[in-house]
């Protein structure tokens, strides 16, 4: 066996330089030079690699640390989604005495003032995070680190979900805290407590949902544009067949689940204990129809990555 | 001296101690058009090694399942000590990887893609930012840290792939054909990091190449594939170098026909082996200093005339082709 030779002898502490001033400098004080040398320190895990990929997904998402082109879109999607929050705070602080505070403070139907938004960001986000790793060859990059295929797809998809977490969970907690301190807002802790476990309930049921969908599409092409489209054309082609099929062909009503782009958003009236826009279909159907595309859009993105054959 | 250990009671950072780094018995992977690799039983000790072998040899295979991007189709792979299909995040921890492909994010500055690699392969945020800076001052980049990676030129880039595969101080780096791309200054630059890599700071290097003159520089060891098998495995003392005997190359002249052949009768009967190659002449079976004289001795009497005269040598080339005039060397091709 070839000794591993030890590491070079560190240099001698030199002494402590002058200050500009020509006097001495502060007692210790010294210049390191450390330069590159072996690391025995202490080790994270695959969480910490976890944790980072997906710090790295949101940042290049949202364009942070990139050219201002690639800022654009979020920011746009961003603004769009938060506009009608700070419109309806700054109501609030205009005219909050003269408003009833169960008039203003309909968190459910807020989003959908922002659904195109949400829609829009989840078509882009899912491709961003995903499509590009597995053309440019960054997939078997990451690959080559402890992360397996696994821990991989798990980083991305929390990275999905936290970067749609900011179009559908920031503006309702903006509602809420403009309101609380307008005195619109719920009524006393108990109640605010309640509203901001619904908020954050609400919002990662439509992230987790559109998140798995958006994953799914963008694990079935390598073409970003393809993913991006294929999600917004499912979402709007869906509602139209379901209400030809509920209304034109008057079959059952619950053909209205198959609409993945209001099922996530009826999904938070129930949250709210609101009837929403579809009566007629059970909470529990409800509830199962997100579950099933939340579910079955991971189980498609595990299934092609299961068969990806990766190799560099 | 090899010492082996049993890798399974260390900790995966003391597997380093196992020799062979790098350990395949009867390793096939099969896809399904084609078998990329047959039956390949390795063993590579420490050191710089290089994998040879040309475009389809299986190279890039090799390192895959070396990376556990791959599992075999048959036989077993141990790296570090370590089964990559068993112990992957654990292997792979210890490992850097510069790979073939330029698959650097263009619009990521170098510094935030190396950090990034350093924290994934499980430094603390504040050890691998500065680590990134330190490894990537190693390659010749500390001025250039922060530009984007778009903006650099291929051996920049070839540069930071290098800077990312150490930062972490990985036990072993692979690296894909490093060199692709670089003119030859670039190319000497890129190889002389290489071997300080190794030699000052003991991460062991596993790179291939198509390049056998570069491989033949830097490399301690060399696996030379060929269509998925193994054409030769060794030291690259073992494999190219000096060996015994002179080699000397006549010139054809047109005015004395059979000149060449009277040379190669005479040192016959001198009762000396000669192996022959067309113009070049093989000659061993005394000392070096004694053929020398012979040759030049014999060349004169039989009134030829000397290209070249000197020992013999074996290349990594010779060792591919198999066009070494050497009849009683047998060695460590398989």
């Amino acid at each position: 066996m070839t000794p591993v030779p030890p590491p070079p002898p560190s240099r001698p502490p030199a002494p402590p330089p002058p200050t500009s001033f020509g006097g001495p400098s502060e007692p210790g004080a010294r210049i390191v030079e450390r330069g590159f040398q072996r690391y025995e320190g202490p080790r994270a895990g695959v969480p910490q690699a976890i944790r980072s990929v997906t710090w790295q997904s949101i940042r290049s998402t949202l364009g942070l640390g990139r050219p201002a082109r690639h800022k654009i879109f979020p920011v746009l999607a961003v603004a769009i989604a938060y506009v009608p929050a700070i419109a309806f705070v700054g109501l609030a602080v205009l005219v909050g005495d003269l408003l009833d505070p169960s008039e203003v403070a309909d968190y459910a139907s807020y989003y959908g003032f922002i659904s195109a938004a949400i829609l829009l960001f989840a078509g882009l986000v899912a491709p961003e995070v995903l499509v590009g790793d597995r053309r440019n060859g960054m997939l078997a990059m990451y690959l080559s680190t402890p992360l397996s295929r696994g821990t991989y797809l798990a980083a991305k998809a929390v990275a999905v979900m936290l970067t749609l977490a900011l179009v559908t969970l920031g503006p309702p907690l903006l509602l809420l805290v403009g309101y609380t301190f307008e005195n619109v807002g719920p009524d006393g802790p108990g109640e605010w407590l309640k509203a901001l476990l619904r908020i954050v309930v609400s919002a990662f049921a439509i992230s987790g949902a559109l998140s798995a969908v958006s994953m799914a599409a963008s694990s079935l092409t390598d073409r970003r544009a393809f993913a991006s489209i294929g999600v917004v054309l499912l979402a709007l082609a869906s509602p139209a067949v379901a209400s030809a099929l509920v209304d034109g062909a008057e079959l059952s009503p619950n053909w209205r689940l198959i609409d993945i782009f209001s099922m996530p958003f009826e999904l938070v009236y129930r949250i709210y204990g609101e009837p929403g826009n579809f009566p007629e279909l059970s909470t529990v159907s409800v509830v199962a129809v997100n579950l099933a595309w939340t579910v079955g859009g991971l189980v498609v993105v595990a299934w092609r990555y299961s068969r990806l054959v990766v190799a560099r | 001296m090899s010492r082996m250990v049993d890798a399974s009671t260390l900790d995966p950072w003391d597997a380093v101690a196992v020799s062979p780094i790098i350990e395949t018995t009867g390793l096939v992977m099969e896809f399904p058009s084609t078998r990329a690799l047959d039956h390949l039983d390795l063993r590579v000790p420490p050191g710089v090694t290089g994998l040879v072998g040309a475009n389809g040899a299986g190279k890039t295979t090799l390192i895959s399942l070396i990376l556990g991007l791959l599992e075999p189709s048959s036989g077993s792979i141990r790296v570090l000590g370590l089964d990559p299909t068993v112990d992957g995040p654990a292997l792979r921890a210890m490992i850097g990887y510069g790979p073939e492909r330029n698959v650097l994010p263009d619009d990521m500055v170098a510094y935030d893609f190396v950090r990034h690699f350093a924290q994934i392969r499980g430094l603390p945020r504040d050890e691998a930012r500065s680590r990134a800076s330190d490894s990537l001052y190693l390659v010749g980049l500390g001025e250039e840290r922060f530009r984007a990676l778009g903006t650099m030129s291929t051996g920049q880039r070839q540069r930071v792939k290098l800077a990312q595969a150490i930062a972490a101080d990985p036990r072993l780096i692979v690296l894909d054909e490093p060199t692709d791309g670089l003119d030859p200054v670039q190319r000497d630059d890129m190889l002389g990091i290489i071997v300080d890599v190794n030699r000052n700071f003991g991460i062991d290097v596993m790179l291939s190449s198509h390049v056998l003159e570069e491989v033949e520089r830097i490399c301690d060891h060399v696996v030379a594939l060929d269509a998925g098998r193994l054409v030769a495995q060794g030291s690259l003392a073992d494999l190219a170098g000096i060996l015994g005997g002179v080699e000397v190359e006549l010139i054809d002249l047109a005015d004395r026909p059979g000149s060449i052949d009277a040379v190669e009768r005479r040192l016959a009967d001198r009762g000396l082996s000669v192996g022959r190659s067309d113009l070049s002449l093989s000659v061993s079976g005394a000392t070096d200093d004694e053929l020398f004289d012979a040759v030049v001795a014999t060349v004169a009497e039989a009134g030829a005339r000397i290209g070249t005269l000197g020992r013999r040598r074996r290349t990594l080339d010779d060792v591919f082709t198999g066009d070494i005039v050497d009849a009683d060397r047998s060695g460590v091709r398989q």
